[in-house]
């Protein structure tokens, strides 16, 4: 059985069918061929799939796909625009935030989530809202600098 | 265009543009090839038993199964195992290990695979289980020969000594949790052949596997690895199986298949660190030099020997870390138990052997009453001292990083500041320990220290550069593109890095040993060096130039005697190919210098040490048992880093992974062996709060005539080793607290671990 569901993702409309057992990240893997966002662990414990609904920051493992009827999806996919990296995505790359690169997505778009309410971060802040991503490579320190790199880009 | 240095000493990862628009692509991420089947793995529910029977019906009558493969359907040889022919792919008669697979489930969608398994029927006759190493070596179940490295006579020497203490000390395993799981994708070619494309630190060794398992030759299996996220050893030796059951069914089905296992099954089926149990003796003499050091190691293998026999190796080479010790017995045993076959991950073996010594110091300080920190300063190693494997001590930094960082992060102030705060503070105590480092490079299995790399200069003067170096987040990518652009004086955008692949760079080590980027590197300065010299004989030609003219390519033009010539590098290689010089050239490297008696157990193997120096300071909460670690500040030897933003980042995510090894990262069996910590959710790798709070790291640039690529010296794994200063810092704490506390030296000190040693439980 499927069920119709019409989803924004990055700006663009998909009205189409899904299982309703498919998670949203199945659903932009598999339906949408959005690669970007990974898929980490089985438990929510990794946050490699993180994306953005209706603006916040969320583990798309942790979200049937028909729960996001209706709604906005910002995946990594979405973050440059023109092929110009957003200010997040530049603060990645400037300060080496990034070893293998498989939980990047998925810290950019918690980072996303952070800035859009947070514009100004402390260290402390930005440790916290990274609680909920794992990475195995870097020891986290140049992830803080790349978010504090891009707050600052951002406020001008 | 843009304007190139020699050298950029900051060039930052060429993946990164890729990584942050999630344009990179894992195997998972690959699009799929029209008819592609899915791969589901049947495991053994126990530990260890007879299988009575099997039956899969059920499973292949469902709707989407394609096939149900057994190790009957194996046209090849059913053995996984490189060193000892020990390890079926699936399972026989019997079952060694939870998780060992024993059918594969083909199925149109991963959904369907899945559930068949559910209708698959076994009974299997539960056999006696051992997950104890000690008890595995009282039973005589050994996978490979245990191996002695003496030097000097301890015998003599403990009798010399003022004091002598034995004691026991064990180690956890690790799981990797390279955050990208296992898998592969394998596609029929219509010459015959199989494509894999494989997230592997080692595509030979799958395209070897792979060739065994289906009887094929080597020259029809292409291995293809475009990137891995994360391997940390993991996947030196462990990515074979699931390629070779993804080729297995492509074999068969001619379709391509792919197969990527779930985190879960990734915790079930792969290998982690080898959790080792072993005892100690030390001996010193009053000025707390140490003269004499036994220590026997039994190390938990698992159910095969994959790479444990060279594991046990390094723990034996790295036995006496960065001390020098005139008497030394050391002997370890790779002993078999009925846990998954343990494998290679970063510090190889080397970690579990500095465990012990670290840890028969700091007995022995509180013994003596002295600090850890004076045995260890004492008995640092000096220039032209003998490792316990007979090579002289050359290009010694011991002594230099481990002052630095006594005199640069003023360790009688930390003392002061530390010892303050635990006299105000009643229910919080600060701890910290100094933690160094010594640790060869090369593989410890000489013949494997070779590597070559293939380049093409195209007709507009772009160059495509092919190695056997895998990136999975190391930054090899980025310095062989660095090496690339300085030998043709181009900038980095016209240089090409290839996926690795065995089709054009064959027989290749696995990128492993902290050696990829000097093995990869020196191979591509030996390619480059081929090219240069053709171009510069045909330059020479061309411009009418004698001998001592000096000609160089720089900012993508030809320089002759220092100074820009009209010729401009696009114009040099149009003009070498109308006069057909080869613009192809193969390079290979093999560390010179390296030699090892197996026999004697002596010899030459490291082309060189790194070296360096950590102290790390925590917090502990005396309430709660919980800790956080306030700062780490290292002084490392780097040599003349080619690239101190990667190599910088290596630090710091060693260093941290270490740290996780030694404090919250518990891998648990229960008494049937069967795994408790099965998934992220209560396997706990270090977040965000269990990174130190500040990590400085001061660069020691040494300019040693060494074998590293540039100088620049490898990186990869020595920082992991400082991580077990953690271990120490937190006992310090625990005992300002409470100075009877039992240390137990038995690692990971988890908070539950810390609660009882403050409080005597």
């Amino acid at each position: 059985m499927k069920i119709p569901v019409t989803i924004t993702v990055n700006g663009k409309k998909h009205e189409t069918e899904v299982e309703p057992r498919t998670l949203l990240v199945h659903f932009l893997r598999e339906n949408l061929a959005m690669t970007g966002t990974h898929v980490g662990c089985d438990t929510s414990s990794c946050g490699a799939c993180t994306v953005l609904l209706d603006g916040k920051a969320l583990k798309s493992c942790t979200m049937l796909a028909i729960q996001a009827d209706g709604r906005e999806v910002t995946t990594i996919e979405g973050m440059a625009q023109d092929d110009k990296l957003h200010p997040i995505q530049q603060g990645f790359h400037e300060k080496h935030g990034l070893q293998c690169g498989f939980c990047t997505p998925g810290m950019v778009m918690t980072a996303a989530d952070l800035l859009a309410n947070n514009p100004k971060p402390s260290e402390t802040e930005i440790r916290h809202a990274l609680e909920g991503n794992f990475c195995r490579c870097t020891g986290y320190h140049n992830i803080v600098e790349s978010i504090q790199h891009a707050a600052h880009a951002m406020n001008g | 265009m843009t304007k190139h240095e020699k050298l950029s000493k900051k060039s930052s990862n060429i993946d990164a543009p890729f990584h942050v628009t999630g344009r990179t692509k894992y195997v998972d991420d690959m699009p799929e090839l029209q008819g592609t089947l899915f791969v589901k793995i049947f495991p053994s529910p126990v530990a260890h038993g007879q299988i009575i029977r099997l039956d899969y019906s059920k499973a292949l009558q469902m709707p989407g199964v394609v096939a149900v493969l057994s190790e009957k359907d194996i046209p090849g040889e059913n053995e996984l195992g490189g060193i000892v022919k020990d390890e079926p792919m699936l399972a026989e008669q019997e079952v060694h290990f939870e998780g060992q697979p024993i059918l594969l489930v083909i199925a149109e969608t991963e959904d369907i695979a899945h559930h068949a398994l559910s209708l698959i029927e076994i009974d299997i006759e539960a056999h006696p289980v051992t997950t104890d190493p000690i008890i595995a070596h009282q039973q005589g179940d050994l996978l490979h020969k245990s191996r002695t490295f003496s030097i000097g006579n301890t015998q003599e020497a403990f009798a010399k000594c003022k004091h002598v203490f034995e004691g026991t000390a064990e180690s956890g395993g690790q799981e990797h949790v390279y955050l990208e799981p296992q898998g592969a994708y394998s596609i029929p070619q219509d010459k015959g052949g199989i494509t894999i494309y494989s997230s592997t630190q080692g595509p030979t060794a799958v395209q070897r596997t792979v060739a065994r398992i289906l009887d094929m030759p080597m020259s029809q299996i292409e291995v293809d690895v475009n990137r891995i996220g994360g391997g940390f050893g993991g996947k030196e030796d462990q990515a074979s199986p699931w390629a070779a059951m993804a080729a297995l069914a492509t074999y068969h089905l001619r379709k391509p298949v792919k197969l990527i296992l779930e985190r879960k099954e990734d915790l079930k089926m792969t290998g982690k660190r080898h959790p080792y149990k072993s005892r100690y003796k030390i001996g010193l003499d009053e000025d707390l030099n140490i003269l004499a050091y036994e220590a026997t190691f039994f190390q938990n293998g698992g159910a095969a020997a994959d790479l444990s026999p060279p594991v046990l190796g390094r723990t034996l080479f790295h036995s006496t870390n960065s001390y020098d010790i005139p008497n030394v017995d050391a002997t370890a045993h790779c002993c078999k138990t009925n846990i998954v076959p343990n494998t290679a991950f970063r510090g190889f073996g080397g970690p579990q052997g500095m465990f012990v010594i670290e840890s028969a110091i700091h007995y022995a300080a509180r013994q003596i009453g002295v600090t850890p920190i004076e045995i260890q300063a004492k008995n640092l190693l000096k220039e032209n001292a003998v490792f316990p494997y007979g090579q002289i001590v050359k290009g010694c930094e011991a002594r230099q990083c481990w002052s630095e960082a006594v005199e640069k992060y003023q360790v009688a102030a930390l003392q002061k500041e530390v010892d303050d705060f635990n006299q105000q503070h009643a229910y919080q105590k600060k701890g910290f320990a100094l933690m160094p480092v010594c640790f060869g490079i090369s593989f410890t299995n000489t013949p494997m220290n070779n590597a070559r790399a293939l380049v093409h200069i195209y007709s507009d003067g772009s160059v495509g550069v092919n190695t056997g170096a895998v990136e999975m987040g190391q930054g090899v990518n980025t310095k062989m593109v660095q090496i690339a652009a300085q030998m043709f004086g181009l900038p980095q955008q016209r240089i090409q890095l290839n996926n690795t692949n065995t089709t054009r760079v064959a027989n290749t080590s696995p990128s492993a040993a902290s050696a990829t980027a000097d093995l990869n590197g020196k191979a591509l300065q030996d390619a480059g060096r081929q090219l240069t010299e053709r171009l510069h004989d045909f330059i020479r030609q061309d411009l009418n130039l004698n001998k001592n003219e000096r000609i160089s390519f720089k900012n993508e033009q030809v320089y002759v005697n220092e100074k820009a010539s009209a010729l401009s590098w696009e114009e040099l290689i149009q003009k070498a190919l109308a006069q057909r010089i080869n613009l192809s050239a193969k390079g290979h490297y093999a560390t010179p210098v390296i030699h090892f008696d197996r026999n004697k157990e002596k010899g030459h193997p490291f082309a060189y040490h790194v070296y360096g120096t950590a102290i790390l300071t925590c917090t502990v909460d005396c309430i709660r048992g919980i800790y956080e670690f306030d700062k780490v500040q290292i002084v490392h030897d780097f040599g003349a880093s080619m690239n101190r933003e990667i190599d910088l980042g290596q630090i710091e995510g060693g260093l941290v992974q270490g740290m996780g090894w030694m404090t919250l990262e518990e891998i648990i069996y229960n008494e049937k062996g069967l795994l408790k910590s099965n998934s992220l959710a209560t396997y706990k790798i270090p977040d965000i709060y269990a990174a130190p709070k500040t990590i400085d790291v001061h660069f020691l640039n040494t300019d040693t005539d060494n074998e590293a690529i540039l100088k620049s010296k490898a990186v990869g794994e020595p920082p992991l080793m400082y991580g077990i200063g953690a271990y120490f810092a937190i006992c310090n704490a625990v005992l300002a607290f409470n100075p009877k506390a039992k240390i137990d030296y038995v690692a990971p000190m988890t908070t539950e671990r810390v609660l009882m040693g403050l409080y005597g439980l």
